[in-house]
């Protein structure tokens, strides 16, 4: 016998969140208002040319490449979540798997537009495809992170089709346009076993290919740095030093949406303590594999000092990158490990802002990766004026940086207000297991 | 710590949202005393001997009053040009021998070069370094052009083809291609490229040339632009503007299958394998496997002492935690 | 006592380094007198000074500056004057033309590089600004390098080349004897001396050791000039086509496969892997896709 009080009450609860209310505008309003502004700077940039920017001849990659490393690096959580856990049977996470969808395809897609956001001649982008030289790692880049966003976009997709069909038969007093949105993505669901299966079957693909691929977006993005002979890029650990990088700022970056799901949509009966335990205990994980990496990293040259090494690590132990070096190892690395120990720690709140800590790191860790290795050429940077030698970023320059924030932040809103953010047609299945099992 | 007066400026540089006013427009303008030089080539010289290269390769040298100027429309130019440039001159590998035994910094390589390829004052196809490599060995100048790798990092990552080698040995830049995503200038060792930032100085004046890619003018705005050997003059059957324009000697300039190179200064041509040979010749970091086609001839027996005054400059590079 | 002994060591090199700088300051350039009279056997027109300028444009500009600008190259040492200067135009054409073939110091000799006639252009065009200079052209010696005859012999056994010089007087062939000969290989830039200048022998005859390594053309033919100087005859340049060199034929430089070559050129195995990689993804999407049509269909029935 099902509970079909239970049933509908768990309808009700996710499906909340599905309106327009005076904060969603409000807070749109803000997002719509900022990205303008960012925008400005963005058509500055276009019209005077990147002499805007505090970039020049040696230091040529900046905020805009360490933000597009970040962005790629922090859409990774989805196949981690979504695909490892979900594949490994590991049911605690399967609630968390559409947060973790959400936020790998908003940081994806919007990844693309970063790296728009560098190039010289962004009307040119199409030359990428039509000259397209497949022996540069920019051209594997484009083809990896499309292909990660069309995957994770299908992950998002795939269980959302019953809750599509939910969505429509519950909310009636919604725009029709909504409605006829809801009815078109439903694709004439009915529940049949025959459909469930292909769901599942598709579901399962998807889930196996996206972990290649996603390890690929990442691996090919260390390969930016990794393909040339610069010091401090010159690493064959690079690939797997990002992704594991990728998993830390990934795990920071859920936690955050899960807590703000959780106060605002109300959702404490489904994004538990237990979750945030279990997502702190990987944050705990991923932190020491990624420690590891960086060990190596730094460790290995270090400890052999070569010439142009020596002057690239001394700058950022006890250099003019030492302040920024040691607060994002030990602020957004050492400290969130050790204290994650702690199962108090692992409450919502604090594990929180722990994970705030984890993510402006993970953004510095980037900055730090892409700009002090150009300050240190082989050669020595000669008869150009000062701001040739030491990289600082402009005001234009950091608002340009900032609009993709922005939009990450209006596509997870549009996205979570649209879609419930968790999946209904799970929950109520899963309900149905723990009372049958009972 | 060697006292480098940039030190204390390195401390701001996190102050990102205090930088709004030191974009650095103010070297912007100050490359417009450039324009007075570039004429100098152009001079005509009625009934001189000039060479041609001929289909078959064949050096020819005819008189200049025989030639007829075939008359093209400005976008048949533009694909002939762009045609002869990704082709190259063929049969040849050109090569250059810079002897830093002769440089003393007088820098009329950089300043022709400047000058042909309409650039900016702080950009450099060729830039003379003043060079120490460790803390008791001599500093010494060295002019660095691109080194037209055999193994090109820079061409290697570029994503659509802008940037490329011709069977002539020389790398090219193709700015009606480039996008602007200066992988390559990460991806070069040497510091060879430059980026067009802001609007190049020239732009009103070269606004109706035709793009010349063995020239790279008229230099456009986000695109990269780079040493070409003078592609261009090559093909004149001239040597590179750097190369005619050194006091000093300095420089050679040849092509490797004929193993001759010739003086840039004197004109005298010597056999490229004896010259390195005699002289120890040797490639910028060989180790990086890059397959350079510019030689260097060790600094011994120099015309000219290193100046005192450049002394700490050269310094800087070294270790920053030398005593 | 080291001190003392030190410090005399460096006051005298000083002084010596003093003396010479003054010396070669100082020191005229050491002409002998029959070069000083020495005069070109054509008359300067617009036509040499232009021909000159172009010379002077590639060849001395890049230090003595542009004529009578005044702005030579002042960091060299000594400075290399403005050509056009009143020093310089006190001189005879003798002596420029001198100066020119030799060289001195940091001015190269251009005795190579120019020919007889080129130096007397340039000459020509450093006279171009002098409004006071009257030419007195050369009357002997006019038209005999005419009548030189140049026979060129290469033998590839010995690698030896056997240039024979003789002149058509009206009494009949006679060997040039003592004549200066140089031999050149042409070069895209430049023309590459061969062995030694040689003087011929009582037969006329030089004989060159050609270098058993010259890279030639495709079939191994090499450009070779053959350059004669002499007192009475003049100077006079023949050229011609001999098999002397190794053939060369080197690929181009982008003819193997490679990462940095172009697309067509890319490295196989890119190919494959990146074509393979896309053709498996594609597929699994595209079956995907077909499997959502499939649903869709499902619910319709």
């Amino acid at each position: 016998m099902l509970d079909q009080s239970k049933t509908d009450k768990i309808t009700t609860d996710l499906l909340r969140p599905i309106r327009l209310n005076k904060a969603f505008v409000l807070w749109m309003g803000f997002l719509g208002i900022s990205l303008v502004i960012c925008l400005y700077a963005y058509t500055l940039q276009l019209k005077n040319g990147m002499v805007v920017t505090g970039l020049r001849d040696y230091v040529s990659w900046g905020m805009y490449i360490s933000n597009f490393v970040f962005f790629v690096a922090t859409s990774l959580i989805g196949m981690l979540i979504s695909a490892v856990l979900g594949l490994s049977g590991a049911k605690w996470a399967a609630p968390l798997a559409r947060i973790a969808e959400i936020i790998a395809l908003a940081f994806a897609a919007v990844a693309g537009l970063v790296i728009i956001s560098d190039m010289g001649h962004p009307e040119r982008l199409m030359y990428v495809f039509i000259y397209g030289r497949i022996q540069s790692p920019i051209v594997w880049d484009i083809t990896v992170v499309s292909v990660y966003v069309v995957i994770s976009a299908l992950l998002l997709y795939l269980p959302l089709i019953p809750d599509m069909k939910i969505c429509y038969n519950k909310l009636e007093k919604i725009p029709k346009l909504n409605r006829w949105l809801y009815k078109i993505l439903s694709l004439n669901w009915n529940g049949s076993l025959e459909q469930e299966k292909i769901i599942k079957n598709s579901t399962r693909i998807l889930a196996i290919l996206i972990i290649p691929v996603a390890l690929a977006i990442h691996t090919v993005t260390s390969w930016l740095f990794a393909s040339t002979s610069r010091v401090g890029w010159d690493s064959t650990i690079f690939g797997p030093y990002f992704v594991t990088g990728a998993f830390v700022s990934g795990s920071a970056a859920v936690i955050i949406a899960m807590f703000f799901y959780r106060k605002n949509f109300k959702l404490q009966d489904y994004i538990t303590d237990l979750h945030f335990d279990k997502m702190g205990k990987l944050l705990v994980l991923v932190s020491l594999v990624y420690l590891y990496f960086n060990l190596n990293e730094f460790m290995v040259p270090a400890y052999k000092m070569k010439k142009f090494d020596a002057i690239h690590l001394n700058d950022l132990f006890a250099g003019s990158y030492a302040l920024m070096f040691w607060a994002v190892q030990i602020l957004g690395l050492v400290l969130p490990i050790l204290l994650l120990l702690f199962r108090k720690m692992r409450k919502p709140l604090p594990i929180t802002i722990i994970a705030i800590f984890v993510i402006v790191g993970a953004w510095f860790k980037r900055y730090i990766i892409v700009v002090p290795t150009q300050e240190h050429p082989y050669l020595p940077i000669q008869n150009v004026p000062l701001n040739f030698k030491i990289y600082s970023p402009t005001l234009t320059e950091t608002l340009i940086t900032i609009a993709p924030f922005i939009l990450v932040l209006i596509i997870i809103t549009l996205l979570s207000k649209l879609i419930p953010v968790i999946p209904v047609h799970e929950s109520i299945h899963q309900n149905e297991e723990t009372q049958n099992e009972n | 710590m060697s006292e480098k007066e940039e030190k204390p400026k390195k401390k701001s540089r996190r102050d990102f949202l205090q930088n709004i006013g030191l974009v650095g427009v103010g070297s912007v303008f100050a490359g417009s005393a450039i324009l007075a030089g570039i004429k100098y080539d152009k001079k005509k010289t009625p009934g001189a001997r000039i060479k041609v290269l001929t289909a078959e390769n064949e050096l020819l040298e005819i008189d200049k009053n025989d030639t007829t100027k075939v008359k093209i429309t400005k976008a048949e130019d533009l694909t002939l040009l762009q045609k002869e440039g990704r082709e190259g001159i063929a049969g040849k590998r050109w090569v250059m021998v810079v002897d830093l035994s002769k440089c003393k910094n007088a820098r009329k390589c950089m300043s022709a070069c400047q000058n042909a390829h309409h650039l900016r004052p702080e950009q450099h196809h060729i830039n003379v370094l003043k060079m120490q490599e460790g803390k008791n060995t001599a500093p010494f100048y060295m002019a660095k052009p691109c080194q037209h790798c055999d193994n090109p990092p820079c061409v290697a990552v570029c994503p659509v083809d802008a940037t490329f080698k011709r069977p002539d040995g020389i790398v090219l830049i193709d700015n009606e291609r480039c996008i602007g995503c200066r992988f390559c200038i990460a991806a070069c060792p040497y510091s060879a490229r430059v980026f067009n930032w802001a609007t190049p100085v020239l732009e009103e004046e070269d606004k109706n040339k035709t793009y010349n890619v063995e020239l790279n003018v008229p230099q456009r705005k986000g695109t990269i632009s780079k040493c070409l050997f003078s592609a261009d003059m090559l093909r004149e059957g001239k040597m590179p503007y750097c190369v005619s324009a050194c006091p000093n000697g300095v420089y050679y300039f040849g092509d490797e299958n004929e193993d001759a190179v010739t003086n840039g200064t004197t004109k005298e041509t010597v056999r490229l394998k004896k010259l390195l040979e005699e002289n120890a010749g040797y490639r910028l970091m060989p180790e990086l496997g890059t397959e350079p086609r510019v030689y260097y001839l060790p600094p011994k027996n120099r015309t000219a002492p290193f100046q005192e005054k450049d002394k700490s400059e050269a310094e800087e590079h070294l270790d920053n935690n030398k005593d | 006592m080291f001190r003392k002994h030190h410090f005399i060591k460096i006051s005298l090199t000083f002084l010596i380094t003093t003396l010479f700088y003054l010396h070669s300051f100082a020191q005229n350039w050491d002409i002998p007198d029959d070069k000083k009279t020495k005069n070109a056997n054509f008359k300067f027109t617009n036509q040499t000074i232009s021909e000159g300028e172009a010379i002077y444009t590639k060849n001395c500009m890049s230090c003595h500056g542009n004529l009578g600008k005044d702005n030579s190259l002042k960091t060299l040492n000594p400075i290399p004057p403005d050509l056009a200067s009143v020093k310089t135009q006190e001189r005879t054409d003798g002596e420029l033309f001198f100066i020119i073939t030799t060289g001195r110091m940091l001015m190269p000799s251009f005795k190579v590089i120019l020919s007889e006639e080129e130096r007397w252009k340039l000459t020509s065009y450093i006279r171009s600004l002098n409004k006071k200079y009257v030419q007195i052209v050369s009357e002997t010696n006019t038209s005999k390098s005419n009548l030189i005859k140049i026979k060129m012999d290469f033998d590839s056994l010995t690698n030896k080349l056997k240039v024979d010089v003789k002149a058509n007087e009206t009494s009949g062939v006679v060997s040039l004897k003592d004549a200066e000969v140089m031999l050149f290989v042409l070069r895209y830039f430049g023309k590459l001396q061969i062995d030694k200048t040689v003087r011929t022998n009582n037969e006329g005859i030089a004989t060159f050791n050609f270098p058993k390594d010259l890279p030639g053309d495709k079939t191994g033919n090499v450009d070779l000039v053959v350059k004669v100087s002499d007192e009475i005859y003049g100077e006079v340049e023949t050229q011609s086509k001999f098999k002397a060199g190794i053939p060369t034929d080197k690929p181009s430089l982008t003819e193997k496969r490679a990462i940095w070559n172009v697309l067509k050129k890319a490295p196989i195995w890119i190919i494959i892997t990146y074509t393979s990689i896309v053709l498996i993804v594609g597929a699994v999407l595209l079956y995907i896709i077909y499997s959502l049509m499939k649903l869709r269909k499902l619910g319709n029935n």
